[in-house]
């Protein structure tokens, strides 16, 4: 046990007096938390989380621009007004925008003769690219065109113009007597309708002494209402841009981990000392042990480290069970380190660590959540990203932090990154002992 | 103290070692000599228990095959290639190899070899900025951190300046006269003249010839020359009764000079092994 604590403290002490891979493992995740965190506040200058637009009023009337007041002070929406298409176009082709709505010149007109074959028109200009944010922008603009029809008919004047509209245009219209005694019948009872209301109007103001506006306190039509709501309750929202960040930041020290010691039996071969360690009174096993714990000590301390960062008030990573925590953090020291004993079981030469570090171990870092958070990625990414153990460690640290899983919801993840880490010893160990002899 | 019975290995289609027989006694300093790829380093590496013989056997006095971890606590080694931790101090790459061997009082023990290799000013220095002959004779005091039975020194003194040389050398003798056997193996037949007690020069993988170094100048190293030098001419006359010729040179008057060279152990060398070059 002696000689095995005595590896890990030597192998330690060697990390930590390279600076290049003490920067790698112990500062970079926190740069990179950092800065994750802050891009996905909001920090780079963009309505967190809002899809950015640019918006043309060529009507100016008074319905576009209640649309494009709605379209303003949406959550959803991060809209900005410019004055001409052309603008908007360029806006979108560079990036600036994901879309362009327009509202044309004969909105208002337009909205008038809704009976009479008009209707809300609203053009929608977008990257081609990007079909989700499109699909997500028809779906607002519908939202907000119902609601001014939902306006529309609270004014009497309003369905009174509309009213006489529709009728002149059934007059000329190719349809049947009874089709045209139909919708008659349906235009008289618009008319009265806008004289009740009228009239209601006129007796709310009479009452109430003040002038409140034409048809303030009418009725809200609104045919469809669309109700939200998330799988995670209040309390299981990310409170801050930094519980994800913090995540990615422990993948790539966790990473930095796995190819800074995973080297370290390569360095030994070249530097002559593995042959020490070979001759000693002590059996391959417990070398490599002395190894694994070294790595596993030092995944722990990344991610203790951040841990303990992440609860400075400015920061606010809420732990929601600090036992779950320290399981999952134990555990995922275990899985990376079997990781990285299988990298060093593979490199024989330092050059070859080096090349599967970059090859294998970082691309697994960026599908699991180094890079991209998983909840970001297409279904597509999500699937394949399950092969890597970065993932699963993602998934631990989301489970412990805004996600607030159960033991038995992190269950699947501990029992992967185990098997990864007994495994990955075990093949690393047979790769060592194949090349040793 | 080390028994080398009928040892074979082969790689491949090489057989690097064939039938090596040897038996280094208890506190002597033995010296392993040959010619590149003659199979001291197979040899040596058997001794130590990194390799596997494909027959014989190895066997340490009292102890067992050096395969045995626990054996491999009686054994010390100095390899060819330096073997230190750059980053870490003197002191921290001793007190590491004390803790592997489980040597109490880790600390105390490396604070007397560095005193032993004259290294104590610079013990907390890091082993990168040492000179080649600090390196090799702290690569020397790891291999005697564990107080061994048995070390084995491969090429201890390669490209070293003469001081660290001398100091090693002097380490050698030292361990000797405090009842360490030494199996040393080096290329400078004069080192080997003067600190080993018997050597074994082996070539292809078999001993060729085992003795004191006297016992094989005898043997091997042919006659005495006398170099007889008149003017600018220089004769060598190899002769087995030096004292006649001498006397009859000095009577013809016609030398300006005479020396006599004895047979050493390089010329024992190159006789056994021949003087063509090797891979």
């Amino acid at each position: 046990m002696l000689a095995v604590l005595a590896i890990a403290v030597k192998d330690l002490r060697l990390a930590l007096r390279d600076r290049t891979a003490a920067f790698f493992i112990f500062i970079f995740p926190v740069f990179v938390a950092l800065f994750f965190g802050v891009i996905f506040s909001g920090g780079g200058g963009r309505g967190a989380g809002k899809v950015p637009i640019a918006v043309v009023n060529e009507s100016k009337g008074p319905r576009a621009s209640a649309l494009v007041a709605d379209l303003r002070s949406d959550d959803a929406l991060d809209a900005t007004e410019i004055p001409s298409r052309a603008e908007g176009e360029q806006g979108v082709r560079r990036g600036r925008f994901t879309a362009l709505v327009i509202v044309p010149d004969s909105f208002d007109a337009s909205v008038l003769s809704l009976f009479a074959g008009g209707g809300l028109t609203i053009e929608l200009v977008t990257d081609p690219s990007r079909r989700a944010e499109a699909g997500l922008l028809e779906g607002k603009l519908n939202e907000l065109a119902f609601r001014q029809l939902g306006s529309l008919f609270r004014d009497s004047s309003a369905v009174s113009q509309m009213t006489s509209l529709g009728k002149a245009a059934i007059v000329a219209a190719p349809m049947s007597d009874e089709e045209r005694s139909a919708l008659s019948t349906v235009f008289g009872g618009l008319d009265r309708y806008s004289t009740a209301l009228d009239a209601a109007s006129t007796k709310k103001r009479t009452d109430a002494g003040a002038d409140t506006g034409a048809n303030a306190d009418a009725f809200e039509w609104r045919p469809i209402r669309v109700k939200v709501s998330t799988v995670l309750d209040e309390r299981k929202r990310p409170r801050s841009s930094y519980e994800i960040s913090f995540g990615q930041g422990v993948v790539w020290g966790l990473m930095s981990c796995v190819t800074g010691f995973g080297a370290s039996l390569a360095e030994e071969r070249a530097r002559g000392t593995l042959l020490r360690l070979r001759t000693a009174p002590i059996r391959r096993r417990q070398v490599l042990l002395g190894k694994a714990l070294a790595a596993f000590l030092a995944c722990m301390i990344v991610q203790s480290m951040l841990i303990g960062l992440g609860q400075l008030p400015m920061f606010d990573v809420t732990i929601s069970s600090w036992p779950l925590a320290m399981l999952a953090v134990i555990v995922t020291g275990i899985g990376f380190c079997g990781l990285m004993m299988l990298l060093a079981g593979l490199a024989r030469t330092e050059g070859g660590a080096q090349g599967l570090g970059r090859a294998a171990v970082l691309v697994l870092a960026m599908i699991g959540g180094g890079t991209i958070p998983l909840f970001f990625m297409p279904p597509l990414l999500q699937t394949i990203s399950g092969i890597s153990p970065f993932t699963w460690a993602t998934r631990l640290i989301d489970g412990y932090t805004w996600r607030a899983f159960s033991l038995a919801e992190m269950a699947s993840a501990l029992a992967v990154l185990l098997a990864v880490g007994v495994i990955g010893f075990a093949v690393g160990t047979i790769f060592m002992r194949w090349q040793e002899d | 103290m080390l028994q080398l019975r009928g040892l074979r290995k082969r790689f491949g289609s090489i057989v690097a070692v064939d039938d090596l027989s040897l038996e280094i006694r208890r506190g002597e300093v033995f010296g392993l000599l040959g010619p590149n790829g003659a199979g001291k380093s197979t040899t040596i590496s058997m001794s130590i228990g990194l390799l596997r013989p494909d027959e014989g056997t190895i066997e340490l006095e009292g102890e067992g095959s050096p395969r045995e971890p626990g054996v491999r606590r009686h054994l010390g080694l100095a390899p060819q290639s330096l073997a230190l931790y750059d980053d870490l101090s003197a002191e921290e790459n001793l007190v590491f190899f004390a803790r592997l061997y489980a040597v109490p009082h880790a600390k105390r023990r490396a604070a007397e070899l560095l005193e032993m290799v004259e290294l104590a000013p610079r013990g907390r220095d890091r082993v990168k900025t040492f000179s080649g002959g600090m390196k090799r004779r702290l690569n020397l005091a790891v291999a005697l951190v564990h107080e061994p039975k048995l070390v084995l020194l491969d090429e201890p003194t390669a490209g070293v300046d003469p001081q660290s040389r001398a100091s090693i050398l002097a380490r050698v003798r030292e361990l000797a006269a405090g009842g360490v056997t030494v199996v040393y193996t080096t290329h400078y037949m004069d080192e080997a003249q003067r600190v080993c007690d018997r050597v074994a020069i082996i070539d292809h993988g078999r001993v060729l010839a085992l003795g004191t170094v006297d016992e094989l100048v005898r043997a091997h190293g042919g006659e005495v020359t006398v170099v007889v030098e008149r003017g600018d001419e220089i004769e060598r006359m190899p002769t087995a009764q030096p004292l006649p010729l001498i006397a009859r040179i000095l009577e013809s008057g016609a030398a300006t000079g005479i020396r006599i060279e004895r047979p050493d152990l390089e010329g024992v060398f190159l006789s056994l092994t021949g003087r063509s070059l090797r891979d």
